[in-house]
């Protein structure tokens, strides 16, 4: 797989993974290496099935959001239980304070594309 | 925008306690005044002062509970101080240094103590409990306690390689410490007359297995008392119970529990009974006066001594303020980090006694692992290392009172939220 930049232009988007990959309420992350962007990506997917996409460090400490509880429109940080908007990427509660990114995902004949840098 | 009849609030201190409450009180449309006294630099987060912080790794601005421009924008007017005297009647916080604030609701957020242990001691200097942010320091004779970012910083300063230290108290805070000491390459012996520590809060199973991680990582853990503790020019000396002879540390660590701070609180009248007593609404036997957090005890309840207890009474009161409901309540959770292992706390933890039963899921001792605590098909309480999953789920399984069958929960192939959305 080959990195994109993911601004504006690339209207396919980047391959991420099969939508069956990913259990509802569960998330993966895309090495910064595959999305081209600072940091890695979580992809999330909602328990209604829907993917969504947040930088996948959490703003508090280290920890990997693709590791985190999703419910609702919400992830909640494995290691300190603060919660981000999977659609925004605001964050809910301390002791995050600081938003993380969202980033527009699409899902197509059951495959997810990125679209890195783009909102949702 | 919520109107609220209060048109003011002070908050004393600028713990999780204090900052959460005004937190939730500007996000659920609170307009009126709000001010939060505080006698650090400014509010920061305790959890990190025997982990990321002591060990170097992090600094004191990067565990601020909110960035500085966070209050202005706010409208917060954050004041560095002391408070002295409280006066419910009037309304009035009184500073150390004179000033006076005053306010329709005062909330008390004054956290706690490190509890000085009944150790026969010559300790030259060393107060028993030096006001916070009074910059007296509390170690100056190698015996440490640990409350603040000064406490750490001098703990710190000690925890060189090679350094020896004695930890007293086999608690949390103790076990952490002793872990970041081991990190940074100091000899700690850790002694605690409990065997295990810990047992109550998470099952002697898991605290047997978390103690023996000492061990395996150099520490030594001596299951006894601390006798005497001396500070002398060759270092501190204690005496250790059923040892023939003293022994020389660089330092000592005393971490055998909190005392909430209540002083200011009795003084001004106010029900105090291990903590300042409140309701279910964080009131205290004052109308006017609030307290959340460490300091204060609900009526009827334990008093918790985790952070995320703070945090809810901080939204409870803040509820109580803007005369809207509370949030919802949830199984009271903790977390804590030794040797690079997460472990996480929900609800209570019985021992298997009468109607309980406890299930490990995984291989106990082998991360990931958690051991959930059942009565009936209830899950009551579970402990997680490094399984964030397992205690989400089992957090959701007691606020939802689900049923669950034990043979379940025990098989790390069952999915933990299939459980849960067929139980709803
Ligand atoms: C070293 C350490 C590690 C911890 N680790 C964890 C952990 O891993 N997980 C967990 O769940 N919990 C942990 N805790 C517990 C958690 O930090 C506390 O439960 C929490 O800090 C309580 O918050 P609080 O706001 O009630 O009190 P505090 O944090 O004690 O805050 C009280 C504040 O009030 C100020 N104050 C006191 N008196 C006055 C006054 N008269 N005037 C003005 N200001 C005043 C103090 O300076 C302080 O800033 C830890 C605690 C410590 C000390
Ligand atoms: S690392 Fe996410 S809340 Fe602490």
């Amino acid at each position: 797989m080959t990195a994109h930049s993911g601004n504006g232009g690339d209207s396919t988007g980047i391959r991420v993974a099969s939508v069956d990959d990913i259990p509802e309420g569960e998330g993966i992350a895309i090495s910064s290496d595959i999305t081209g962007t600072d940091d890695d990506i979580a992809i999330l997917r909602k328990e209604d099935g829907t993917c969504w996409a947040l930088n996948d460090t959490c703003t508090h400490e280290t920890a990997s959001l693709a590791e985190g509880w999703v419910e609702g429109d919400d992830v909640e940080c494995p290691l300190h239980s603060s919660t981000f908007n999977l659609r925004t990427g605001k964050v809910d509660g301390l002791p995050a304070t600081r938003d993380t990114v969202a980033h527009r995902v699409e899902v197509r004949d059951g495959e997810v594309y990125l679209f890195p840098g783009e909102r949702p | 925008m919520v109107a609220s009849s209060v048109a003011s609030v002070v908050v004393v201190g600028g713990g999780i306690a204090g900052v959460s409450t005004v937190t939730e009180l500007r996000k659920n449309g609170y307009a009126g005044g709000l001010t939060l006294l505080t006698a650090d630099p400014f509010p920061y987060d305790r959890p990190p002062l025997s982990k990321a912080y002591l060990s170097g790794a992090k600094d004191l601005e990067s565990i601020a509970l909110q960035a500085p421009e966070w209050y202005a924008g706010q409208r917060i007017d954050v004041i560095r101080g002391l408070a002295a005297a409280l006066d419910p009647a009037a309304g009035t916080v009184t500073l150390s240094d004179g000033r006076q604030l005053s306010a329709d609701r005062i909330v008390l957020a004054t956290g706690g103590w490190p509890l000085w242990p009944d150790i026969e001691r010559v300790v030259r200097g060393l107060l028993d409990r030096p006001p916070a942010g009074s910059g007296i320091p509390r170690s100056t004779t190698g015996i440490h306690l640990l409350r603040s970012a000064e406490d750490a910083d001098g703990l710190r300063a000690v925890l060189l390689p090679g350094a020896r230290l004695l930890v007293v108290g086999a608690g949390l805070i103790g076990a952490e410490v002793t872990s970041t000491a081991r990190k940074l390459g100091c000899e700690v012996v850790l002694v605690d007359p409990a065997n295990p520590p810990i047992a109550a809060a998470v099952g002697a199973q898991v605290a047997e297995w978390l103690h023996s991680l000492h061990a395996l990582h150099g520490a030594e853990t001596v299951t006894a008392t601390v006798e005497k503790v001396e500070s002398t020019n060759a270092g501190v000396v204690a005496q250790i119970a059923g040892e023939a002879s003293p022994r020389t540390f660089d330092a000592v660590l005393l971490a055998v529990g909190m005392v909430p701070d209540t002083a200011m609180a009795k003084e001004a009248g106010l029900d105090v009974d291990n903590g300042v007593v409140v309701d279910d609404h964080q009131v205290t036997s004052h109308p006017t006066v609030l307290a959340v957090g460490d300091c204060a005890r609900r009526q009827g309840h334990r008093r918790a001594e985790h952070w995320e207890a703070a945090v809810h009474d901080g939204a409870r009161a803040a509820a109580t303020i803007l005369g809207v409901d509370a949030p919802a309540a949830s199984a009271p959770w903790f977390w804590t980090d030794r040797y690079d292992l997460h472990v996480e706390v929900v609800g209570e933890m019985h021992e298997p006694e009468g109607e309980h039963e406890q299930v490990v899921r995984g291989t106990l001792g082998e991360p990931p692992f958690t051991v959930f605590t059942l009565r009936g098909e209830r899950v009551v309480g579970a402990v997680a290392v490094d399984d964030p999953k397992a205690v989400r789920a089992a957090r959701r399984m007691i606020d939802r009172g689900v049923d669950v069958r034990a043979a379940d929960l025990a098989d790390p192939s069952t999915d933990l939220r299939q459980l849960l959305r067929s139980a709803r």
